[in-house]
């Protein structure tokens, strides 16, 4: 979470400044004083290290979906090839669907981000038998 | 037609550091005008009726107006 925000005075909250070298990286990183911040990609390497368990189970994919969109980021792109994946393996194509709303919805107000993860997840789409929300027209309210 | 990649991260962060300190700057601006426009005046108000307030003065009107039980009008 991005805890730096909160942890601001409301008084002092205009010199945002003052925070950490965590400034660079936003992402999952706790600011510590102490301790080596996470890279990009590394975050990014433990999640697709951990949806590709071969033996994953639904509770872990759920586990981690829910703390991936926890997160101030839109999922990569490698990330989400590795849960739908794992959704394969766990012949479960609801999470899937689920997984490309989830990730519709977390770019919020940014709409260059979802056409662009399509794009880059069509391969991984067509060769698991995967249909967009948009395909299935439960995009629409 | 191959979509560059667009930014990812962060997204929430950016838009809370730009309106957090706005959004209290505001809250701040909104306290200090109602403080300035209603409060004072309204205390300044006040201050001003009671500064020539004659309390017997209003009391005897009062009294004659015949609203007391206890202090009937001079005439009774």
């Amino acid at each position: 979470m991005f805890r730096a925000v909160f942890r601001l005075s409301a008084s002092g909250a205009r010199s945002v400044v003052r925070s950490r070298p965590c400034y660079s990286a936003p992402v999952a990183s706790r600011c510590y004083s102490h301790g080596k911040v996470e890279s990009d990609e590394e975050f990014d390497a433990r999640w697709v290290t951990y949806f590709s368990k071969p033996d994953i189970d639904a509770w872990e994919l759920r586990k981690g979906m829910n703390t991936l969109i926890g997160y101030d980021l839109v999922p990569e792109a490698k990330i989400l090839d590795s849960a739908l994946r794992a959704c394969r393996r766990l012949n479960d194509l609801a999470s899937a669907i689920r997984i490309l709303e989830a990730v519709k919805d977390k770019a919020g107000p940014h709409k260059d981000i979802y056409p662009y993860l399509i794009q880059e997840l069509t391969p991984t789409l067509t060769e698991l038998g995967i249909s967009t929300p948009e395909e299935l027209g439960i995009d629409k309210l | 037609m191959s979509l560059p990649k667009p930014v990812m991260r962060g997204l929430l962060g950016r838009r809370l550091r730009f309106h957090l300190p706005v959004a209290f700057t505001l809250a701040l601006t909104a306290a200090i005008a109602f403080k300035y426009t209603v409060t004072e005046p309204r205390k300044q108000a006040y201050a001003d009726f009671y500064k020539q307030y004659d309390a017997v003065k209003e009391f005897n009107a009062m009294r004659e107006a015949g609203v007391f039980q206890s202090a009937r009008p001079t005439g009774e």
